[in-house]
């Protein structure tokens, strides 16, 4: 062989460059939104973050101060009795997805699960409402809870599916032969197994109802003090913001953008945690 | 010597495909078989038909009569979680459980039958039958999936020792690991066979030669030719056992 035959030519360097420097484009320009998003929330947001929006509840019209400690514990308890109900049910369902996935249920299990994380959130708020918000007569927190379960289940069970799938069978076998049963092997040994990819599902599938808001509106509806019991209406965040955001008072507009920066600052310490967390659990291996 | 384990025309088929062919063998207790034969020639699912994992596969199934000191392991009785507690295994890749520590890997088994007792002292003996003791006495708390791929192995094997089966079995033990953590697993079988029976299918006829008492040559799903490991790669009485350890086939 010529060495000349294993020169590249001039042109094909060239397109080769314009094609990495079209791609490195593309990808900033898919950043901008969240760049841009992300700065006029803090930008709007941050000015108004004090002590008093953690613990005070909104004045009145006219009064200067004041915060939405009710929404924050609203939105907290609203999110931690979802996850009490959904995640372990999601879990136990992604179990069954994955470790029983040839009988004829899984299949139909399946598919219930794929169509209802495709259900707009808001015609599951309108579920919530007919199923718990009618019964009782008046909107309560309860309802709101159940309707965030009901969006977090689908999410759970789908990602414990798909991190059981990716512990290998080898694994389940070796614990079969040390004679163990089935379902302890499943929850003992391949559950311990996948529990840091559950756990950061989990973690990403509640940070996301933390900012629902359509199912909200029709089940725990929104209050002006602090939430004291699971059977009457609670503020919660995503609530807050849409209803102060559209108010015509400068007061409560700056309690809406402080608001919104505390809930995407959740999202992205979530986010950056698990993934941090994710990341020094590759490198140990 | 009497056997410890017995296969008696042995049957082994995955839905519609025979993949163990009326299979008959005496394994004599404290002695070391090993299972060769070409890829696909059965010696791997005759292993597993020997703990009752070949059932574990969907539409797999199995027929004839495996002895375990004289009782049958098939017995419609038994429940075949209960019978692998007496027949260890080892698989191919080491597969330490993640997540779990050094010492939890080495009782788990315990743990999670019922038997809690005396597990520091049981983890110890295990480590030590399995030759590890000495590496990771200091760092049991490490996970197991820190430990380089040989030692790993070790401690797959001391897991399946920390349940003190009277057999062990073993998959292809040592073909994913290198040279030097070879050395030390064959080393270690034959220690082990002092204890304990060991059955080892490997794809490596030096290293049948080299660990084992009997071998048995296995093709097409039959058993081809069983004997003592002396005679049996010295002097062949079947042609096919010759052409195979000649390197003509396989």
């Amino acid at each position: 062989m010529n060495p000349a035959d294993f020169q590249i030519s001039i042109a094909r360097r060239l397109k080769n460059r314009f094609v990495i420097l079209l791609l490195i484009a593309l990808a900033c320009v898919a950043l901008i939104p969240l760049i841009h998003v992300l700065h006029y929330v803090y930008a709007q947001g941050l000015p108004h973050w004090n002590l008093n929006f953690f613990t005070e509840l909104p004045k009145p019209v006219g009064e200067s101060g004041g915060g939405l400690g009710n929404a924050v514990v609203g939105s907290f308890f609203l999110v931690l009795v979802a996850a009490i109900v959904g995640v372990p049910v999601g879990i136990l369902v992604g179990i069954f997805l994955s470790e029983y996935s040839r009988s004829a249920l899984a299949g139909w299990v399946r598919t219930s699960i794929e169509l209802l994380s495709g259900v707009p959130s808001i015609v599951l708020g309108i579920f919530a409402y007919s199923a718990i918000v009618v019964p009782i007569g008046h909107f309560s927190m309860l309802a709101g809870s159940f309707a965030l379960a009901v969006i977090l289940l689908p999410v759970v069970a789908k990602t414990t599916e798909e991190v059981l799938k990716l512990i290998p069978s080898h694994i389940r076998e070796a614990g079969l032969a040390l004679g163990i049963p089935r379902w302890k092997v499943t929850l003992r040994i391949v559950l311990i197994a996948a529990r840091s990819g559950i756990t950061t599902g989990v973690a990403l599938a509640l940070a996301r109802v933390a900012g629902e808001t359509a199912p909200l509106l029709f089940t725990a509806l929104s209050s002006q003090h602090w939430p004291r019991s699971l059977l009457e209406p609670a503020a919660s965040l995503p609530v807050q913001i849409y209803s102060f955001a559209l108010a015509p008072f400068e007061e409560w507009n700056h309690l809406a953008w402080a608001a919104a920066s505390v809930l995407v600052s959740l999202t992205l310490v979530t986010n950056l945690i698990m993934k941090w967390a994710t990341r020094s659990r590759g490198e140990s291996r | 010597m009497k056997p410890i384990v017995e296969a008696k025309n042995l049957n082994a088929y995955f839905e519609n495909f025979h993949a163990v062919k009326n299979v008959s063998l005496a394994v004599p207790e404290k002695s070391l078989v090993a299972l060769i034969g070409p890829s696909g020639c059965g010696k791997s699912t005759f292993l597993r038909c020997l703990n009752r994992m070949h059932e574990e596969i969907p539409k797999a199934r199995v027929e004839g009569e495996v002895l375990l000191g004289g009782s049958s392991i098939y017995d419609r009785k038994l429940d075949p979680v209960a019978v692998r507690r007496s027949i260890g295994m080892v698989f191919q890749k080491p597969n330490p459980f993640p997540g779990m520590s050094i010492f939890e890997n080495v009782v788990v088994g315990l743990k999670l039958t019922g038997s809690r007792d005396r597990m520091d002292q049981v983890a110890e003996e295990a480590l030590k039958g399995a030759a590890l003791w000495e590496e990771v006495k200091d760092k049991l708390k490490k996970p197991g999936t820190s430990l380089s791929g040989g030692q790993q192995q070790r401690l797959c094997i001391a897991r399946a020792l920390a349940m003190k089966p009277p057999v062990l079995l073993m998959d292809e033990p040592t073909s994913a690991l290198d040279p030097i953590s070879t050395a030390k697993v064959e080393e270690l079988m034959i220690s082990l066979k002092k204890s304990v029976t060991l059955i080892v299918v490997t794809h490596n006829m030096q290293q049948a030669a080299r660990v084992s008492d009997r071998t048995a040559f296995f093709l097409m799903g039959e058993l081809v030719e069983y004997d003592e490991s002396s005679t049996l790669f010295t002097v062949p009485k079947d042609a096919k056992t010759e052409q195979y350890i000649t390197g003509r086939f396989g």
